[in-house]
């Protein structure tokens, strides 16, 4: 146990304490980008009941068309907010073009229609980018130390981007009519339609915001997973265990469960072995499915309460 | 609503793990296969067949001193075109070995029928995709063999070799893979393969590491075929069962490595082997210097292209790795028996392809010359063939091959230097085992 670390003042035990609170970080930003998706699951499923399989794609597209307006030029935020909204019209283009007209199908048939989507994207990405991965660079390069605990600035973007995502679509659900109208859709469908609430319209919107959340994430994490044709396979698994340990219903809840299941990949790895990375998170999923089949956050076992926006 | 979510959830759930379970597949196949960039050998024939290769095939009835024209003769009867198949991982996660693959095998195909053929028969090439995986690689050599090619050249990857190699022993057919692991020629009859062994890689690492007088290694390996038992091929070489003091894992399609990367930190090791392929092994490279660890890094074969250096950017500088000659080329002595095959071969495919091949490329050329120079030695024969394989020699890009009845592979760890990333570029490290 002897080497250049820890430097010879500490304490084994401070390493203790540091080598925690860096896994804890680790965690921390990998699990934004979970919960970012998770959201997306949650808005789209809320809605719709679909779970749209394409969502960890809106992530990689979003990255992808990020690094294809950088390299033409233009600044780095501008090119990250436009991505953003070429994959929110593009999920909205998807709805209509995918979806809808599979009216009253049933949600197996949404389902394989929304794998379609994604073998589609996955294909043509692979077709234009090739198997190379490539990234955003860092929004802020360098490192940065708070007492011996090394955060990447990356790290604290993606938790900014991830916070400023779901606070942005609290307040649109809280404080707009549109958003009032989409979270009644959710709830109620049948009252909703009553009151003249238009199903199909609010079925795009939830695209159009998976869209937006999925492409945040995507553009927030390229600097630090590398994207490739084939990463939103990886975030949409993560993504969906996120969602799942939130009970697919509320926004919050996926946020936390992708917090959460980050954390727990995190330091199992550390704990209990590397090789049990992605095991632990499905053993999770299996736990809480059994154990709590309506989400660890949920107060009251039994309810599926649409997008509860707090 | 609760029961139904909840069976909604199952039912994705199960799909999304078939759809993982699939992909984990092919990562494994594809993982062992990437080992294989290892390779930059120099083919010494340079496009003539059986300009090199000496057959001292004592058994070989068929070739033994026959000259070119002899041989053409003594296997009378066979006219016509001379048929290669190849399967190689063209498209899915292992397009990174067999596009490049495919390349090479076209244009050496073009040069050798330019200048007249082998024996005058023109060479045929059928290269087939295996879309990186197993099944669709059997599926592949299966029409392959009812259209009674001569050579099987392929796969790209150790998974689709695998599933490969019992159909072309079955069927008594040659075949040349062009991935890394062992166990795709251990105790073969009709498989050969150009890429080099993993043991060959860690006895370089193994030699480099008493050249730096480092004791103990950490290692952080791919948890798939590619990086498995590698821990035990370390005791296995050094001799030394404390050699690994600390082992961890990571998925091929790792993204962060924080807690392999503080486990390496509390290790404190000599230094730290990273086993794996790019982007993981990059991405890990960058964690690695992120986290402050300023421990000596070594990584394996499996960095050896382009994509390691973009993705890892500077975090790439000072990693030393084995790796074979292609990668610096330009920096080989005029004594070395590769130099001009390799810098021939390096300026053809610039010239066709407007970038420089990868150690992947230089594994279908050697698979190519061998077959090429079998075929001129002992015309197509598949028995005949097989035979001159096991006693072939060739110069090649991966390096100086000398196959024997028992070992298909025929390349040793002197087919290995060792690179260090200067600059971000490769270059030959200033330190060199002895025998490289």
């Amino acid at each position: 146990m002897t080497g250049p670390w820890p430097p010879t003042s500490r304490t084994v035990r401070d390493r203790g304490v540091i080598d925690f609170l860096q896994l804890t970080v680790a965690g921390l930003s990998a699990g934004s980008a979970y919960g970012l998706v998770a959201v997306g699951f949650v808005t789209i499923h809320s809605v719709t009941g679909i779970i749209n399989l394409a969502q960890g794609e809106f992530a990689m597209v979003a990255a992808f068309v990020a690094i294809a307006l950088l390299a033409a030029g233009l600044p780095l935020p501008i090119a990250a907010l436009l991505a953003v909204l070429v994959v929110a019209l593009g999920a909205a283009a998807v709805e209509r073009v995918a979806i809808a007209p599979a009216a009253g199908s049933s949600v197996v048939a949404y389902i394989m229609l929304t794998l379609g989507v994604s073998i589609t994207l996955k294909a043509s990405a692979l077709l234009i980018e090739g198997p190379q991965p490539s990234a955003l660079p860092a929004f802020t390069p360098g490192i940065l130390s708070f007492g011996g605990v090394l955060v990447r600035p990356q790290d604290l973007w993606i938790l900014a981007a991830t916070a400023v995502a779901a606070l942005g679509l609290y307040g649109f659900l809280e404080r707009t009519v549109t958003g009032k109208a989409f979270r009644a859709c959710a709830e109620q469908p049948t009252a909703a339609r009553l009151v003249g609430i238009s199903p199909s319209r609010m079925s795009t919107l939830s695209f159009v915001l998976a869209g937006v959340v999925g492409a945040v994430a995507g553009v927030a994490s390229s600097p630090v997973i590398q994207t490739d044709w084939n990463i939103g396979l990886f975030l949409g698994l993560k993504g969906f265990v996120a969602a799942s340990l939130g009970g697919l219903a509320s926004i919050p809840a996926a946020i936390a469960g992708g917090l959460l299941l980050g954390v727990v990949e995190s330091l199992g790895a550390f704990y209990i072995s590397s090789g049990l990375r992605d095991a632990i998170a499905f053993f999770v999923l299996i736990v809480v499915l059994v154990a709590r089949p309506s989400g660890v956050f949920s107060t009251h076992a039994g309810v599926r309460a649409g997008v509860r926006a707090h | 609503m609760t029961r139904s979510s909840f069976r909604w959830i199952g039912a994705t759930l199960t799909v999304l793990l078939l759809l993982l379970a699939g992909c984990a597949e092919s990562d494994d196949a594809a993982d062992p296969g990437a080992t294989g960039p290892a390779g930059e050998a120099t083919v010494a024939g340079t496009g003539v067949p059986g300009g090199d290769g000496t057959a001292t095939a004592g058994a070989a009835t068929e070739a033994g001193e026959a000259t070119d024209t002899e041989g053409a003769t003594d296997t009378s009867g066979e006219e016509g075109p001379i048929r290669m198949g190849a399967v190689l991982d063209i498209t899915g996660p292992g397009a990174n070995l067999g596009g490049p693959e495919r390349d090479t095998l076209q244009l050496l195909a073009e040069q050798i029928n330019a200048a007249g053929g082998v024996d005058g028969r023109e060479v045929e090439l059928d290269i087939r995709d295996n879309q990186s995986r197993e099944d669709e690689a059997a599926t592949q050599l299966t029409s392959l063999l009812q259209e009674e090619v001569d050579i099987i050249l392929g796969a790209s990857r150790t998974g689709p070799s695998l599933a490969m190699r019992p159909l072309a022993e079955q069927a008594a057919i040659p075949m040349i893979s062009l991935a890394a692991n062992q166990a795709i020629v251990d105790g073969s009859e009709w498989v050969f393969k150009t890429a080099q062994n993993d043991r060959v890689v860690v006895e370089k690492i193994v030699a480099y590491m008493q050249t730096q007088d480092w004791q103990t290694l950490g290692l952080v390996r791919d948890a798939s075929a590619f990086g498995e038992g590698v821990a035990d091929l370390f005791r296995d070489v050094s001799g030394d069962a404390d050699i690994v003091a600390v082992e961890e894992r990571f998925a091929t399609d790792a993204t962060e490595f924080t807690a392999q990367m503080l486990s390496l930190r509390s290790a404190g090791a000599d230094v730290n082997v990273i086993w794996g392929i790019p982007p993981a092994a990059a991405t890990a490279t960058q964690a690695y210097r992120d986290l402050g660890l300023d421990i000596p890094l070594m990584h394996s074969h499996g960095i050896g292209n382009q994509v390691f250096l973009e993705v890892a950017g500077p975090a790439a500088e000072g990693v030393v790795f084995p790796i074979g000659r292609l990668l610096v080329a330009d920096e080989l002595g005029d004594d070395d028996p590769q130099k001009e095959v390799i810098t021939t071969f390096v300026a053809d495919y610039a010239d066709a392809y407007g970038a420089p091949p990868s150690t992947f490329a230089g594994h279908a050329y050697d698979a190519f010359q061998l077959a090429v120079q079998a075929f001129g030695e002992v015309g197509t024969d598949p028995a005949a063939v097989r035979d001159y394989l096991e006693t072939a020699e060739l110069t090649g890009i991966s390096g100086v091959f000398r196959m024997t009845p028992e070992d298909h592979s025929g390349l040793t760890s002197d087919a290995l230097v060792i690179v260090e990333v200067a600059d971000g570029d490769w270059t030959l490290a200033a330190d060199q085992p002895d025998g490289s």
